[in-house]
């Protein structure tokens, strides 16, 4: 038989080491495994000294898993500790198979857990999806361009009379998640190493946040996601206050306060 | 004693690593250069860049990719390559390296440096890619020589001998690896000593030195160190023949950087030592 097209053979190759089923099956049911296998052996590579020829191909389909798997968990490692090696190493091997990498790099390879977590079923599978929208929102805000954010002494130099019509623009690196679960309560417990039991729902909200190249996440209460959400979605201060009913004028100073100094706003608007 | 590109013989480098920035920038330490993994600051704006950026102020860079995938018979990724330009520029890297490899096919990524048949067929595929490269980046680009763990039952040459006619055909320069040299040599039964008698030393570039694991039957290049005395043992007869910049990759358990630093210090007495049993 003529030697067998390069194309041909990378095909066969690495159909056959991305298999998430056993490497015997890979080979076999690999494109062109005809040209490659014969009685469930890969002629089409030689054995080594101490090692047959399916022995070393097994080192490539090994370290193709490993990898990726080691890759999931470095970017939920919260998530891995919630539900266990075993179980978290079964979620990423099925994640693998359904979101092969089409990158050159694996910044971006976790960026479909949360969903893929939910629909994996489980039963903490609504929980851990959300645990992971918070996770990969911490690895968004690790890879995300700098932004301009508005200064206290930017907000100070506004005329009180202009007040009323400014608008705060939002920086779009701040990412406010809403959760069905206390998630950032049960990520900073185990980050303590609490190691606390999955909790019930109790709705939260998240601010997932950068400021000099560290990640930081706040909660939010209601009134404040409200009156923050409204402002992101181009209210005036004026119409922000006011669709937030029973707030306190000093629990507002102090929540623009902190949200100005962590960065919340990219800079305002008083035309 | 130097290489056909001009490119500078950089001394003694570490690869770069995120967990050593702060150390980095905070002590200045007396490295050589850095290795950066190209990939590693590309598709971010974020940190990583940032740190690369004030690393590239205080040291020469050089960049070393993983997923080029020069071997592949998917089309070259332009994308990929207009952000590789775009990191070499904005750093001011010294070269671009990668690996003789291919990383996955049909738009599929393995993540891993997948071995190449040595045919002729190949050779004549990754020495057109690689001139195409070349153009691209208006400079030579430096092809490392992987570790692998199979082999193909049609190939019609040895790598050594693929490495030299690519280097030949394609104008290009090389990494060589000699821990890879070893772990290979161990893992396909050849002897080390050939492969390197092979190399075109003119077109050595940069060496790299690192660490690996045992295995009942194979070796696998894990980059764990320090590295073992049969790895230093290659370094001197290599770098005696090409005098090229020479470096320690370290990513496995990986340490403060005083003791990755004095590891990769240690190629220095290796050096001398061979100097000395020259003269």
């Amino acid at each position: 038989m003529s030697r067998a097209p390069l194309r041909q053979v990378q095909e066969w190759f690495a159909t056959a080491i991305m298999h998430p089923g056993s490497l015997a099956e890979g080979v076999r049911i690999a494109p062109h495994a005809e040209r490659f296998v014969a009685d469930g052996a890969p002629h089409a590579l030689t054995a080594g000294p101490l090692a047959s020829a399916m022995g070393r191909l097994a080192i490539y389909h090994h370290g193709y898993q490993a990898r990726l798997v080691e890759c999931l968990a470095d970017d939920y490692p919260v998530l891995r500790d919630a539900l266990g090696e075993d179980a978290f190493d079964a979620l990423c091997r099925d994640y693998i198979a359904a979101h092969p990498s089409q990158s050159p790099n694996l910044n971006g390879f976790g960026r479909h857990m949360a969903t893929f977590a939910a629909a994996h079923g489980g039963e903490h599978a609504a929980f851990a999806s959300e645990l992971a929208t918070l996770e990969w929102a911490i690895v968004e805000a690790i890879h995300a361009a700098d932004a301009e954010t508005l200064s206290l002494d930017a907000l100070q130099s506004v005329a009180p009379e202009r007040w009323a019509n400014a608008r705060l623009l939002a920086n779009r690196g701040v990412r406010v998640l809403r959760f069905e679960y206390p998630v950032n309560w049960y990520f900073q417990a185990m980050r303590r190493g609490e190691n606390p039991a999955i909790p019930a729902t109790e709705r939260s909200v998240t601010a997932v946040y950068r400021q000099n190249y560290v990640v930081w996440r706040m909660d939010l209460t209601a009134k404040m996601v409200n009156l923050l959400e409204s402002l992101y979605a181009g209210a005036t201060l004026e119409q922000g206050l006011a669709s937030v009913p029973e707030l306190e004028a000093d629990e507002v100073v102090v929540w623009f306060r902190d949200w100005v100094a962590a960065g919340f706003f990219s800079e305002i608007d008083i035309a | 004693m130097s290489n056909r590109f001009g490119l500078p013989d950089l001394g003694i480098g570490v690869g770069l690593r995120s967990v050593h920035y702060a150390h980095i920038l905070e002590q200045a330490p007396d490295v050589g250069w850095f290795e950066i993994i190209s990939e590693n600051y590309m598709q971010t704006a974020g940190r990583p860049l940032r740190m690369l950026d004030q690393i590239a102020e205080r040291y020469p860079v050089v960049m070393h990719g993983v997923s080029l995938s020069i071997g592949s018979t998917d089309p070259l990724d332009r994308d990929y390559l207009h952000e590789l330009r775009a990191l070499r520029d904005r750093v001011g890297a010294r070269w671009v390296s990668d690996h003789l490899c291919w990383t996955g096919i049909a738009g599929k990524n393995s993540h891993d440096l997948l071995p190449m048949p040595y045919t002729d067929e190949a050779l004549r595929h990754v020495a057109e890619r690689v001139r195409a490269v070349q153009d691209f980046l208006d400079a030579p680009l430096v092809l490392e020589n992987p570790s692998s763990y199979v082999e193909f039952a049609d190939g019609t040459m040895k790598e050594w001998e693929f490495l030299a006619a690519l280097a030949e055909e394609a104008d290009c320069g090389l990494l060589l690896d000699v821990n890879n040299v070893y772990v290979s040599a161990f893992n396909h039964g050849f002897d080390a000593r050939e492969y390197l008698s092979a190399i075109p030393y003119d077109r050595v570039v940069q060496i790299h030195v690192a660490g690996h694991t045992r295995h009942a039957t194979h070796i696998v290049d894990t980059h764990v160190g320090p590295v073992p005395d049969s790895v230093w043992e290659l370094l001197g007869p290599v770098h005696r023949r090409c005098g090229a910049s020479v470096l320690l990759e370290w990513d496995t358990d990986i340490p403060p950087f005083e003791v990755v630093h004095a590891e990769a210090l240690r190629a220095v007495d290796v050096i001398a030592q061979e100097r000395r049993g020259a003269a």
